[in-house]
């Protein structure tokens, strides 16, 4: 094409597609020289390889770095010449979501994983490591193929990634409109950003949720690192922290995900079992159980192969999840919104080129990795650890399995569909194994290594199960489970809250230092009890009592969660009175101001008073994309959103339809309708009007009226009337609450009196429909998490603190 | 055999157990006509909106009914009935997944799943984007 573009920004661009090659070049290279380095035996060589592929590794990351700050300006600066730019923000975004646009799309969240990556590794890089070459080899193949996702080049005609540089009028060579070369100054604005991501939670969840990812990237190349180099068991107490890092940041990010979901979105909850939940769950799962067993290992040289199994499938789940949440395979099951790039084919290589050596390998050297022959005590600790790491396989499995149902119909050609009431399906196979969990984490911390005081063990487990039993029963006389599953849960989260606080009290003896495992286990245990109560004991308020039906039982009744509320007609819900009082915009959003008042029942005083304000904006491209509002209480939260408001663009009644009446008044006479009286204030000569153009030569007049409602309301209208060409127009004003059209017929100056048209509807009143559910006890879900991080924190701590006192000691 | 093991298998053979028990949770997509035979069990029905058919929800009437049209993969059309209020950008969905059973002539939905073609290709809006010349 031999048109000179004007305004384009190409420089930025350039200098991060120069810089994604980069990435990509120095990857290899990097990668080339750690195995080199790794496999060399001369040890002078092998060093000199090792300094090439740190140089490589920094250079690469220096690389990453600069593709973030290019496309950083360019959606900064609005340049929508670049395509990324124009799909994924506009002007009017506020700059505290600019970030939330990289990762929109699947080439800035590649960059993220990426840009983790590159971090991670540098800072392994300056550690003193021998296992490093080999550790970093891992992380630069890794970097290769995710560099590879951001190249955007064609090879013998398969397109290899999709770069975040391409040009606006690249992407869309068919638009007659990149014909101009001054197209630009046509494209004043791009398509924004998905409002559902306009929220603070998606500017910090995808970051967190990556840094997960890409951590669990550090126990898989140890793990690598010791089948390649054949020293199976060095490396597994470098990793414990790392591995303790991983699992907080990930188990953080997906928590963040279901905070996110229950702020902002409108499913009502903090977890669904969708599909994109799942696929972030898994890989956390198996990390736990590896963490556990690498403990047991480094306790008891027990269960190495099975951290080699747990550390190698984390970061394969990691691939595989990565893959159905970015091909689009998940498309008719998940409420999620993937694009796909065409590059399943690429994320297949990619899974598959990471996965396959690593699973050959774990085969070969299988019987060289050490194993205890002996039998372990049936009541040790790392007996029950064991345990309980199968059963996390065994959950993941499951989860794993529904969740894969649209691979297994890709892969058998069939045409199973996913369980139509997902949650219980889950719930049915899940709850049984966080009862087992739970009893486990809070029991094998009173037992010991190797051998353990048997006694001393049933005499306190004894003493809290017959403690927790009375506990869980008074929980329940709160409110009743309905079924066997969920009185056990309760049972065993009781247990667990109490036998890890009475760990870390009267064993531990409050010593903060070695407590990391019973306060994340305790943080476990209260978050289950928090999701227990506040999901099986969640209430929907809001249930319509306008409506008609109500006699009849549906199954799919149970939707009928949506109250209609009139404006200023109070309702009643449960406790509560409420009241839509009014919206208030402030474009693109319009909240919906909703008063709740509580009443004490015997002295009827308002003993609560409180205002929710859960908004909706009015998108172009989505329609109404509501964001509730919750008032928390220390006991529960009140969760409310809108689900419908009334359609204000829509063509108003056919003119035809309404009935006149005509009045011939004069100035300060008043005229009577059936809900208000008007009176004519006076006549307004006009030159300019919002209703029509005036132009000099017309006549245009005002009639102001002031309507004051029976029930003491005042409104002002204003209709029109003028001569143009001596004809006589008019222009209705409408009140719609009043359902008054209001006309300015005719002007009679001989007998200084007006005709004044007045037709009644029934008033279109104000509304909007609401859906309110109460969630009890939510508030222990979140403190758990907190504190199970908080245990994760500890445990990362204490390990450190040892290796620096021992490499002191030396 | 080590005693871990044998508990191990257990708890394997358990779980396989309590997954083939879950299986009855699956179901295939089923259409219109097939779901007409059996009204006891949730089925999930893959179709696309019919436009051309009234859409109807009128909040002051009832905030929790809302009926569309659907025409399934065999091209048969089915009125459907969702107990809630008109979701959010439901007029831009082509694919539409709903569960529900049939109930009568009407299909009764406990949910519906759409998929909305302005979130995939936002090629298709650029047309509109370039602003007319002013």
């Amino acid at each position: 094409m031999d048109i000179k573009f004007e305004g384009e920004h190409l420089l930025a661009g350039q200098i991060g597609q120069i810089s994604v090659y980069s990435a990509f070049s120095f990857s290899i290279i990097a990668s080339i020289a750690f195995f080199l380095s790794a496999f060399t035996r001369d040890k002078e060589t092998a060093l000199s390889w090792k300094q090439t592929g740190r140089i490589a590794f920094l250079i690469h990351a220096a690389a990453v770095l600069s593709i973030i700050v290019s496309l950083y300006i360019i959606i900064q600066n609005h340049w929508f010449e670049y395509y990324y730019a124009w799909s994924h923000s506009n002007k009017a975004l506020p700059a505290k979501y600019l970030l939330s646009c990289f990762w929109e799309g699947q080439e800035g969240s590649f960059l993220l994983w990426m840009f983790w990556n590159a971090v991670l590794g540098a800072i392994l890089i300056f550690q003193k490591d021998e296992k490093q070459s080999t550790v970093l080899g891992v992380f630069s193949v890794v970097q290769i193929f995710l560099a590879s996702m951001l190249l955007g080049v064609y090879i013998f005609g398969y397109k290899i990634g999709s770069t975040p540089f391409s040009l606006l009028r690249n992407e869309m060579q068919n638009a007659p409109i990149f014909q101009r070369a001054d197209y630009l100054s046509f494209i004043q604005d791009g398509n924004g950003l998905n409002p559902l991501l306009q929220n603070y939670w998606m500017v910090i969840h995808p970051p967190i949720l990556f840094l997960g990812f890409a951590s669990t990237l550090i126990p898989f190349s140890f793990a690598m690192s010791g089948l390649l180099t054949k020293n199976f068991g060095g490396w597994t107490k470098d990793v414990l922290p790392w591995s303790l890092f991983s699992g907080a940041v990930l188990g953080t990010g997906i928590m963040m995900g279901g905070a996110w979901a229950y702020e902002s979105l409108t499913f009502g909850g903090y977890w669904a079992w969708d599909p994109v939940e799942n696929a972030s769950l898994v890989p956390w799962l198996i990390l736990i159980g590896g963490i556990h067993t690498n403990l047991v290992f480094n306790k008891t040289g027990r269960s190495l192969r099975t951290t080699y199994i747990f550390y190698l499938l984390t970061f394969i789940l990691v691939l595989y999840s990565t893959f159905l949440t970015r091909s689009g395979i998940l498309g008719e099951t998940s409420v999620h919104a993937f694009t796909d790039l065409g590059m399943s084919g690429q994320l297949v290589v990619y899974m598959a080129s990471l996965s396959l050596p690593a699973i050959a390998l774990l085969g070969i050297y299988w019987n060289k990795i050490p194993s205890v022959k002996k039998d372990e005590q049936v009541l040790s600790r790392e007996f029950w650890i064991f345990i309980g790491s199968l059963v996390f396989l065994i959950s993941a499995i499951q989860i794993t399995f529904t969740t894969s149902i649209p691979v297994w119909n890709k892969l058998f050609g069939t045409n199973w569909a996913p369980p139509s009431d997902a949650i219980s399906h889950y719930n049915s196979f899940q709850i049984p194994v966080a009862i087992v969990v739970l009893l486990l984490a809070a029991s094998s911390l009173y037992l010991k290594f190797k051998k353990s005081d048997l006694k001393m063990f049933w005499k306190r487990i004894g003493v809290i199960a017959a403690v927790s039993v009375p506990v869980a029963v008074g929980i329940e006389f709160f409110g009743k489970f309905s079924r066997v599953d969920l009185h056990i849960l309760l049972f065993a989260t009781a247990f667990g809250v109490m036998a890890n606080a009475y760990y870390l009290f009267t064993v531990l003896r409050g010593n903060m230092r070695v407590s990391g495992p019973a306060v994340a286990h305790f943080g476990f245990a209260l978050m289950l009890l928090g999701v227990l109560i506040s999901s099986a004991k969640k209430q929907t308020i809001s249930f319509n009592s306008r409506g008609i039906d109500f006699g009849e039982s549906f199954t799919a009744e149970q939707n009928r969660a949506n109250m209609l509320l009139y404006r200023n007609e109070p309702v009643k819900m449960q406790d509560y009175i409420v009241t839509y009082v009014g919206d208030s915009a402030a474009p693109p959003n319009y909240y919906y101001k909703v008063n709740y008042e509580v009443f004490d029942s015997l002295t009827g005083k308002v003993k609560e008073r409180f205002t929710l304000l859960p908004n909706a904006q009015i998108n172009p491209k989505m329609g109404l994309i509501a964001n509730p509002d919750t008032r928390h209480y220390f006991s529960k939260d009140l969760y409310t959103h809108v689900t419908s408001v009334p359609d204000k663009t829509k063509k108003k009644e056919d003119q035809a339809e309404l009935k006149f009446t005509d009045h011939t008044v004069k100035i300060g006479d008043t005229v009577y309708t059936s809900n208000s009286y008007i009176r004519v204030e006076h006549l307004d000569r006009v030159t300019t009007s919002d209703k029509v153009n005036i132009s000099g030569s017309d006549l245009a007049v005002e009639a102001v009226l002031a309507i004051k409602t029976l029930d003491g309301k005042s409104y002002e209208a204003r209709p029109l009337y003028y001569i143009h060409d001596y004809r006589g127009f008019y222009f209705d004003d409408v009140i719609k609450e009043l359902g008054l059209t209001l006309r300015l017929n005719n002007i009679l100056p001989e007998n200084q009196s007006i005709v004044l048209s007045v037709a009644e509807t029934k008033p279109e009143k104000d509304f909007i429909v609401l859906t309110a559910i109460v969630f009890p006890y939510i508030n222990l879900l979140w403190l758990g998490t907190v504190i199970t991080i908080i245990g994760f924190v500890i445990s990362i701590v204490r390990i450190w603190q040892k290796k620096r006192a021992t490499a002191a000691n030396q | 055999m080590k005693k871990i093991h044998i508990v191990g298998l257990i708890i394997i053979a358990v779980a396989i157990g309590f997954i083939i028990t879950l299986a009855s949770d699956y179901s295939q997509y089923e259409t219109f006509t097939s779901a007409r035979g059996e009204t006891k069990k949730d089925f999930q029905v893959v179709g696309y909106l019919v436009k051309d058919k009234e859409m109807f929800y009128d909040p002051q009437h009832d905030p929790n009914y809302f009926t569309f049209y659907m025409k399934d993969k065999d091209s048969v059309q089915c009125k459907v009935i969702l107990y809630s209020p008109k979701p959010q950008d439901f007029d831009r969905t082509e694919q539409i997944v709903v569960t529900g059973r049939m109930k009568g002539d009407d299909f009764e939905a406990k949910s519906v799943l759409m998929k909305c073609p302005s979130k995939y290709k936002q090629d298709q809006l650029v047309v509109s984007q370039p602003k007319a010349e002013s």
